[in-house]
This record gives structure tokens, sequence and C-alpha cells, in this order.
């Protein structure tokens, strides 16, 4: 018997381009939680297809808020 | 006058008085000059997602001003300079706008040309198209 692999290609988007977010705040946790996994690394675009433009802009926001200790710099 | 935002954070072992009148001188620091205070979000206690000084909770408050920038040195220095402050960040919301917007009109004006150039090869390709019928 052979085994085939099957799996569904999940359409990857960018939040920020369909909402048109201007600015990313650092204070917005739970927005930028969801870019920062438990290690605490910042998710690569190529696995959260965000748009260039604001993977810039989220990765500054999220490195404001490891300043102000609202996210960890080295995760678990 | 820009927009600035000024988190700080303070230790949160301070008691209620102390944090009280430290807010309010730098407040006082920030109103000079025609100054205006936009917002005020006090977050309080929060546990920090690490140690700083050896503290792992935080009193947090955030101010959005308008300032003229001569506010921003002493106000800076003056955190700095605290023990109560375990940390702060100010930002100039405004230059954060401007250049996101700055970026944005560029990028619309590339699209704009792009668009023009191919429009242009696309006329040309029509103006040429008779001709060559001729020929033949």
């Amino acid at each position: 018997m052979s085994k085939k692999k099957y799996f569904v290609k999940r359409k990857k988007t960018c939040k920020f381009t369909a909402e048109g977010i201007e600015y990313i705040d650092y204070k917005d946790i739970d927005l930028i939680r969801q870019y920062v996994p438990v290690s605490g690394k910042i998710l690569p675009r190529r696995v959260s297809g965000t748009n260039p433009i604001y993977q810039r802009k989220l990765t500054r926001a999220i490195k404001r808020a490891r300043l102000m200790a609202l996210l960890p710099f080295l995760g678990d | 006058m820009p927009l600035y935002e000024l988190g700080v954070i303070l230790d949160a072992s301070l008691d209620d008085e102390q944090r009280s009148t430290f807010l309010g001188e730098i407040k006082e620091l920030i109103a000079k000059e025609g100054a205006t205070i936009v917002k005020e979000d006090v977050w309080g206690k929060r546990i920090l997602a690490y140690m700083i000084k050896h503290k792992r909770e935080g009193y947090y408050v955030f101010w959005q001003y308008e300032a003229p920038g001569t506010v921003v040195k002493p106000l800076e220095y003056r955190l700095r300079l605290s023990d109560q402050v375990l940390r702060f960040l100010n930002l100039n919301l405004d230059r954060e706008m401007q250049r996101a917007r700055k970026m944005a009109k560029v990028r619309a004006e590339q699209k704009a040309a792009k668009r023009a150039a191919k429009e242009r090869v696309e006329v040309a390709a029509v103006a040429a198209a008779p001709r060559a019928g001729e020929e033949a």
C-alpha cells in the first residue's frame, strides 16, 4: 500500500494590509503576541505571511515592547 | 508642536503618596511652554516580562502630550536620574506617522509611474500595428 500524504495549503494573509493599519502600537500586546511564539522570537514573514512593510513595523513594535518589559527578550 | 508618547514604568513598591507626588512632578515637567497632555493612561501594577533592578513588578503609566521639542530633553534627563523609574520610553508619534505616510506616498507614485510606462508601451504597440499591416 502506498502512503500518500495530503495536506491542505493554507492561504497566508497579512492582517495589517487587510485592515489598513498605519502604525503598530507597542502597547497593543494582544495583537503583537500573535507574532511572538512562546520562544520569544519574532515570527518570520515566511511563516506569518506579513507584508514586508508591516513586518518591519511589527519588528519595531516588538522590540519596543521588549524594552518596556511587556514581552520577554528570552522566552521559555 | 509634535505629539509625543511617554511610557514610564515605576517601582511598584512605592506607596501611593510617593507615587502621586512623582507623577505630579512629571506632569509638571511636561506641561511647560504651552504644552498639553492629550491622554493619560494608567495601567497600574503589572508583572514585568523579566526582572528589572531585581524587581518583578512595575507600575505602568502612559501619556500622550503635545509639546515643543524643548520639553523633551529636561524631561528625559529627570526620568533617567530617578531611582523610582525602572524604564521609560518617549516616542515622537508624529514622526512615526509621517514616515508611514511618506512611504505610502512614494509607493503610490512608483505604482502610478509603472502604470504610465506600461500604457505608453501599449500605445506604441497599437501605433506600430497598422504600419505592419500596410507593408503586408
